[in-house]
């Protein structure tokens, strides 16, 4: 990719709100998405000038840091950009601090209630207060219920908790955690993470709908004959396998940023740009989404696992040849389904979804694709015309195009199909923030708008059940097809689409 | 939305008795619940023209202080009236003056400090102080004194502010301002907004905008020497202040940024060689901040500016690569101006990349066109035309804006341009 000089007129357009004075506490401090993602977010912010002077972070995890070895050990992540900043990390480390607290011993939690009162009489904190949950799954529930023991959750205006992803492992587990948070904090004080909700595409599929008149008129049953969404990764487990072996795709990618894809796409209108408003849509629309089988889902459902593959130059090994993986693993790598939904808008249009690793190209996207003109007037170049599609374009590339019958050049009327794009680099030259820049500041300002809400949450869960109910007892019925690794997932899966008429689009 | 009014009706006191009757409210009355944690707001209200026109019968009251369209309506009224010219705004100064010398003996109505607009209302001041002059010379000081929670539904929280009213002529509020001061809660952030002639009360004006406050003026109201001055002498101390008329120039920034934004056309420009700006009326502030804002982000080094006949404003510029740019400021009379003096009505840019077609950008407001900057010698130019949005926002929202954003320190982009657009403006 090239590299595009920054616009010097765009520079500092943007004046964003600034998040009022708290503390973040962050549990799971040492952890990897700590330095990898959060503090860098909040440098960012810091340099953005979003954070406010009353600021402090407030790290915390078992092992016995410092103040000062939190500090060292966050510039250590961030490296290249605390040299070429030096000033302002200083100025932003300044307010880091740390407190070893096991959220399992409730007396630590008492001790962390009290650094905080320090902190708010350091800072000027005025005892408000975001908690972020970035610790094992199995510790979001009894977190959420030591905090609220320990009181630190009693004042709904001032207190918040962020909890990462996943948000319980099927229905029932989801259902579970929702009432042990709900049970300590209001709904309104919980943020439920889903990264894909902080990328700019993904927000700007809910703009380019309700922001145009163009769309709205024809999104829906009587001009759009299917939908894909394809989120396609090329890395393998990496070093995730624990996680991964219990989780597979269907878990890890679907029920969450495929279905928050799905809802964006689908929901109906909110009558205001209002968080609670954009979120009953999304709630309602999951709530009449199903699998287009449910009573035998493995006609609407393909698994597969990649095995090894590349080149010989560059060979790549199989899912089960990776470290930490059961050698005769059936954890889904890849998954394709297709869903209805049952609403006046899209009554009998298929959704197709699909996820995987180890493909050919790392891509997210929403491909629309309408029905075919009612007569075919001219000869296509392709022998039918092609349908019109459009694709919003999550990433890489992030963008929108839109694919429509044109003359071909020369005598005669036969036609074929071009492609018109619209690439947010070229036209805003800008990179857009990395999505927990957005979701931190958000949950900071305690704006629900980009979380998932509890009903969400169980709606989407509810919806994959018959699946995972079939992959835990006959999961023969469901088989994990291999996949050579950089293809586009078994032949499966193309089958399925095969079956109605329909092809993978390729990007 | 419809400006609120508060709850209770204010009590009027006897102004030493304000502190202890605050004291004993919050400590009393309101124990129950708790007071916003945000912010004061300290507004010096003076609404002269909304006095006047109340006063003259061109407008019913009572006064407030928030505009409204019938205020809009009568001032722009009373323009040619007052025999003004058309291109006069009609929240200008100068036809508060005007009005000022017509007779007229109505009974003025005042509720101003408690109509708060919803916009700002939403953010739950914790205490609101408006400053009242009056027409009448040798008013006495008044004070009134409300407290204000929000409705239940209204807010999530029931977190409650109060109204504080200093009302009286210029030399009652100087004397009031002692009392004033100890009524900033010295642990939240203060904004104070100067909603008026900035040349008017400058020892009010200094005494209330204490360093720390976040100071919140309009560079469209006073005059363009004044106004220019304050700012940059502002932004030099290192207070935060924000500027209305600045604020209201985004959607020009805005549009500007949009037309380079495609990565082809970035280069254009480093090639810049003359920029005009054309402004509503003979108030050049916003244009002068405009171009200076370019100049900045474009790394123009200034040279000289000089006055042109028919208010026109002449200037020069050094591009990085010692190339002149040439820039012209030219009030143009409109029949139907915005509510502020001053707004930018057209822009346009040419640049000259050596040994490529020339681009030529223009920008327009929707109420103009862009027929004045379109003339002369373009037709072998690239062409780049937009239209920029008129801004429909009123001075509360902006404010509301404001106070949402939660700013502590001056915009740098305002921080920069404000003391090269002081430089560009002759001196007289
Ligand atoms: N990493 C990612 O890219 C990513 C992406 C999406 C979602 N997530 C989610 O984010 C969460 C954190 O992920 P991670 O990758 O950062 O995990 P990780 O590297 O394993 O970190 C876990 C953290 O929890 C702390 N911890 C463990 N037990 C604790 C206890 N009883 N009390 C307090 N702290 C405790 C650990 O520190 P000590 O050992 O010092 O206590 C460590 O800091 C997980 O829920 C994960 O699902 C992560």
């Amino acid at each position: 990719m090239t590299v595009t000089l920054t616009n010097p007129l765009r520079v500092g357009l943007r004046q964003e709100r600034v998040v009022s004075p708290q503390c973040l506490v962050i549990f799971g401090a040492s952890g990897d998405l700590t330095h990898r993602k959060l503090v860098p977010a909040l440098f960012e912010l810091f340099r953005q000038r979003r954070l406010p002077t009353e600021f402090a972070v407030l790290g915390c995890a078992r092992r016995p840091w410092s103040d000062e070895d939190f500090r060292g050990h966050m510039a250590e992540a961030l490296g290249d950009l605390v040299h070429e900043h030096r000033g302002a990390w200083d100025q932003f480390a300044a307010g880091l601090f740390y407190e070893p607290v096991d959220l399992q011993q409730p007396e630590h939690l008492v001790r962390l209630a009290q650094r905080l009162e320090v902190i708010d009489r350091q800072r000027a904190t005025r005892s408000n207060r975001t908690f972020y949950l970035s610790v094992s799954p199995k510790f979001y529930g009894s977190g959420c219920s030591a905090l609220a023991a320990a009181g630190l959750l009693s004042d709904p205006e001032r207190s918040r908790v962020v909890i990462e992803k996943p948000f319980g492992r099927d229905y029932g587990s989801a259902q579970e955690l929702n009432r042990i948070v709900q049970a300590s904090a209001k709904e309104s004080q919980v943020f439920r993470i889903d990264h894909y909700l902080g990328k700019e595409t993904v927000q700007n599929i809910l703009v380019l709908r309700f922001a145009n008149t163009i769309f709205e008129p024809i999104w829906n049953r009587n001009y759009i004959a299917s939908v894909e969404i394809t989120a396609a990764e090329t890395v393998g487990v990496e070093e995730r396998a624990g996680y991964y072996e219990s989780s597979g795709a269907l878990r890890d990618m679907v029920q969450n940023h495929l279905t928050q894809m799905l809802a964006l796409t689908t929901m109906e209108a909110p009558g205001r740009f209002d968080p609670e408003a954009i979120r009953n849509e999304k709630a309602k629309v999951l709530q009449s989404a199903r699998l287009a089988d449910e009573l035998e889902p493995w006609n609407c459902c393909v698994r597969g696992q990649y095995s090894p593959g590349g080149s010989a130059e560059r060979p790549l090994a199989g899912y089960r040849q990776e470290p930490g993986v059961n050698p005769n693993s059936t954890t889904e790598t890849y998954v394709a389904m297709k869903l209805f939904i049952d609403n006046w808008r899209w009554q009998g249009v298929p959704f197709y979804l699909r996820t995987g690793k180890r493909l050919p190209k790392r891509m997210s996207e929403v491909v629309l694709t309408f029905r075919e003109a009612p007569v075919h007037l001219f000869d296509a170049a392709g022998g039918s015309p092609t349908a019109n599609q459009l694709i919003l374009r999550i990433q890489p590339d992030e963008g929108a195009g839109f694919r429509f019958e044109v003359k071909s050049p020369g005598s005669g009327m036969r036609s074929r199909p071009v492609d018109m794009h619209f690439s947010y680099d070229e036209s805003f030259g800008e990179p857009s923030d990395e999505g927990y820049v957005r979701l931190l500041a958000d949950a900071m300002l305690g704006d629900p708008t980009l979380f998932t809400r509890g009903d969400e949450v169980e709606a989407a869960w509810r919806m994959y059940t018959p699946l995972l109910e079939l992959i835990e007892d006959s999961p023969w019925q469901l088989p994990v097809h291999p996949y050579e690794a950089r293809t586009w997932g078994p032949a499966a899966s193309d089958s399925m689409l095969g079956r109605d008429g329909l092809m993978w689009r390729r990007p | 939305m419809s400006p609120q009014l508060t709850l209770q009706a204010p009590v009027a006191l006897p102004p030493p008795e304000l502190t202890d009757y605050l004291d004993k409210l919050w400590s009393h009355d309101l124990e129950s619940s708790s007071g916003a944690s945000t912010f004061t707001l300290l507004v010096w209200q003076p609404a002269w023209v909304e006095q006047h026109l109340v006063r003259t019968g061109r407008l019913d009251g009572p006064v407030t202080g928030v505009v409204r369209s019938e205020l809009l309506e009568a001032a722009r009224e009373a323009v040619p009236a007052c025999d003004l010219p058309l291109s006069i705004s009609p929240l200008s100064p100068k036809l508060a003056w005007a009005l000022g010398q017509q007779i007229g003996n109505h009974p003025i109505e005042d509720l101003r400090g408690q109509h708060i607009d919803s916009a700002i209302s939403a953010f739950q001041p914790r205490r609101l102080i408006t400053l009242a002059p009056t027409l009448n010379h040798g008013q006495p000081l008044e004070t009134l004194v409300a407290a204000y929670c929000p409705l239940p539904g209204e807010g999530t929280a029931a977190a409650c502010g109060d109204v504080v009213v200093l009302r009286g002529d210029f030399g009652a509020l100087q004397q009031g301002l002692q009392l004033l001061q100890p009524l900033v809660p010295a642990d939240l952030p203060c904004w104070v907004w100067w909603n008026g002639s900035l040349d008017e009360a400058p020892e009010l004006l200094e005494a209330l905008a204490e360093p720390g406050r976040r100071l919140v003026i309009d560079t469209a109201m006073g005059t363009p020497r004044r106004c220019l001055d304050l700012l940059e002498s502002r932004v030099a101390s290192g207070g935060p202040v924000n500027d209305l008329n600045w604020l209201r120039q985004r959607a020009w920034r805005e549009s500007l940024a949009m037309v380079f934004d495609p990565p082809s056309r970035r280069d254009a420009l480093n090639h810049v060689v003359q920029l005009d700006i054309d402004v509503e009326g003979t108030h050049p502030v916003q244009g002068l901040l405009l171009a200076a804002w370019m100049a900045d982000r474009l790394g123009w080094h200034w040279v000289e500016s000089h006055a042109a006949p028919g208010d026109e404003i002449r200037a020069e510029f050094e591009r990085t690569d010692g190339v002149t740019v040439q820039f012209h400021l030219t009030p143009v009379p409109v029949g139907v101006p915005s509510s502020h003096p001053g707004s930018v009505v057209g822009l346009r840019l040419i640049c000259k990349p050596p040994g490529r077609q020339a681009l030529c950008v223009i920008l327009c407001s929707e109420s103009g066109g862009c027929m004045r900057l379109e003339a002369g010698g373009m037709a072998r130019m690239e062409l780049a035309e937009e239209v920029v949005p008129m801004g429909h926002a009123t001075d509360e929202w902006e404010m509301a804006r404001l106070l949402g954003g939660g700013h502590d320190s001056t915009n740098p982009l305002l921080a920069t341009a404000a003391p090269l657009a002081a430089k560009l403006l002759p001196n007289a």
